[in-house]
């Protein structure tokens, strides 16, 4: 049998005045796990039965309908289990206390900046869940986490999300997976349309040390980019292309170039639609758009062929996360120098004419990160210091007259 | 919701294309924003659009004629249409469907929103004329 106690509980019991209490026993059944609890969990797992927490030597009698007992005194805690109206003592393990669960990462990752790090995720999608999850394992200490969707079927093949957890917001749901990695994480929910909400955004934007804007259209990425100028925050922006043959990530730091100048610079790309019911709600498949075009319009990538943005994103948001402080990934502050960077899966569309990944050499192929820097518009919409310059369409102005 | 800065750089525009007398923004301070517009067609048709500015600069603003407009065979155009370019009708007004969400930027002035809702309604008017839809005129809004 194999037993885990937690150490933060514990110390909290052993100080406490409480000479006795009853918490909880969280089984993996058939499987000879159990986890002793002296506070319900959130989310429980397994088999759940009582446990009783003692600071007095335990005696069966008193144990009526309790299967397990933890003797806490003296040295250290002991945990016994009742068989056949006896108490046999069984060995147990701890899952550490807040300052050491995360100790193993220590020299690679300075668990100790990231822990007073607060970072907001813009969008549980594919992308924002699984990088706030790995953000959370490096040891960030703080979440706003920003989504008003709930977990849908169509969601699940890409999803850090599971079966069980269909119908929740995907808030809830993200906000349980970081905790199951780091329970001591403070994490913010927003289940909100922010581009509805422009103030609350503001607020989430202001109190963040970093954004990562994983939505998935231009007009909340539009007023994401509003915010990190008007705050001055650095925000990381990510997205697939169509049936995600590739994509690109951007990152905005204060006074170098926003994700309109460039939108300004590239253009609107193609991107992936992973789901109607959103692409209506944002436009992207047009009211007037039959079900059965829809239908065709929506093609979604692989999750492999997702993978190394998120990657990329969670790099540059530790490196930005520990940018001149000493550590593991220090070097990369020298190397992770571009405000763009863009990939592609495969040679399809977008990347047709670039070069088959043997015998490439220097030239643009597959699977390999493309650097750039994209440079401030003078007359961007949202950054410029100087006046905005706007698109006033002279083109229609001529055609109007044709009429 | 729209700065300052960029409001008033809108007038600007507006102030250098159209005469101040047919453009008056509404509400500015409120959750509901928007701008109304009298355009006067190339036949002499006068219109009132009604320009929402709730979402505007980063996401295409709803631009409804206001009254509901009826096509050449007398059916009105409160549904979505991608023959006509047309959208939802929101009380007893037509909306127009004037961008594509793909090509929307958020630099794009109000005037230029403006001038492709002119644009609509020209085309419009030829519709009723000659019973070709309005797509005919114009593949796509871009
Ligand atoms: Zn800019």
């Amino acid at each position: 049998m194999i037993v885990y106690l937690s150490q933060e509980e514990l110390d909290a019991f052993a100080s406490g005045e409480a000479e006795s209490q009853c918490g909880y026993a969280y089984e993996w059944e058939g499987e000879d796990v159990v986890h002793l609890h002296t506070q319900p969990l959130a989310h429980a797992f397994g088999r759940v039965s009582k446990c009783f927490f003692s600071k007095a030597a335990p005696i069966v009698s008193f144990l009526n309908d309790v299967l397990w007992c933890v003797f806490v005194g003296g040295d250290g805690p002991q945990v016994f289990v009742k068989t056949d109206n006896e108490l046999q003592r069984v060995d147990s393990q701890m899952i550490p206390s807040k300052e050491n669960l995360y100790s193993r990462s220590k020299g690679i990752l300075e668990v100790g900046i990231l822990e007073k790090k607060h970072v907001a995720v813009i969008g549980l999608g594919s992308f924002g869940s699984q990088i706030a999850i790995e953000l959370a394992k490096a040891g960030v200490g703080e979440f706003s986490l920003v989504d008003f969707d709930r977990v849908e079927l169509h969601n699940l093949a890409r999803h850090t999300c599971f079966i069980k957890d269909l119908g929740r917001l995907k808030t809830d749901a993200i906000e349980e997976s970081i905790l199951g990695k780091n329970p001591y994480t403070k994490i913010h929910k927003y289940p909100l349309d922010i581009s509805k909400n422009n103030q609350r955004l503001e607020e989430i934007v202001c109190c963040a040390d970093l954004v990562i804007c994983a939505t998935d259209n231009n007009p909340s990425r539009f007023a994401l980019s509003q915010a990190l100028v008007d705050f001055q925050k650095v925000g990381i922006f990510g997205r697939a292309f169509t049936r995600a043959e590739g994509g690109d990530v951007f990152i905005y730091h204060p006074g170098q170039a926003c994700y309109s100048c460039l939108v300004g610079n590239i253009g609107v790309v193609h991107e992936e639609i992973t789901d109607e019911v959103s692409a209506r709600q944002t436009g992207i498949i047009p009211a007037y758009v039959s079900a059965q075009d829809a239908d065709a319009m929506v093609q979604v990538g692989l999750s492999a062929d997702i993978e190394p943005i998120c990657n990329m994103m969670i790099k540059l948001a530790l490196v930005e996360l520990s940018r001149g402080e000493a550590s593991g990934i220090s070097c990369l502050e020298d190397e992770l120098v571009y405000n763009y960077y863009l990939w592609a899966n495969r040679r399809e569309r977008k990347f047709s004419n670039w070069h088959i990944l043997p015998g490439a050499g220097p030239m643009p192929t597959i699977m390999r990160w493309y650097g750039a820097n994209i440079s401030r518009r003078d007359d961007c919409a949202v950054c410029s210091k100087d006046e905005i310059l706007l698109d006033t369409g002279d083109e229609f102005e001529e055609l109007l007259q044709s009429f | 919701m729209m700065k300052y800065s960029r409001y008033q750089a809108e007038i600007k525009v507006l102030e250098e294309k159209l005469p101040s007398n047919i453009y008056r923004f509404m509400d500015m301070n409120t959750a509901k924003p928007y701008l109304v517009m009298a355009a006067r067609t190339n036949r002499g048709n006068i219109y009132t659009l009604k320009i929402e500015l709730d979402v505007f600069p980063d996401n295409i603003p709803k631009v409804f004629v206001t009254k509901m407009l009826y096509d050449c065979n007398l059916n009105p155009l409160d549904t979505p249409s991608s023959s006509m370019h047309t959208l939802n009708s929101e009380n007893g007004c037509t909306q127009i469907c004037h961008y594509g969400t793909s090509s929307w930027t958020n630099r794009v002035s109000l005037y230029k929103v403006y001038i492709k809702c002119r644009l609509w309604l020209e085309m419009y008017e030829a519709h009723l004329s000659t019973g070709a839809p309005i797509g005919y005129y114009l593949k796509h809004q871009s």
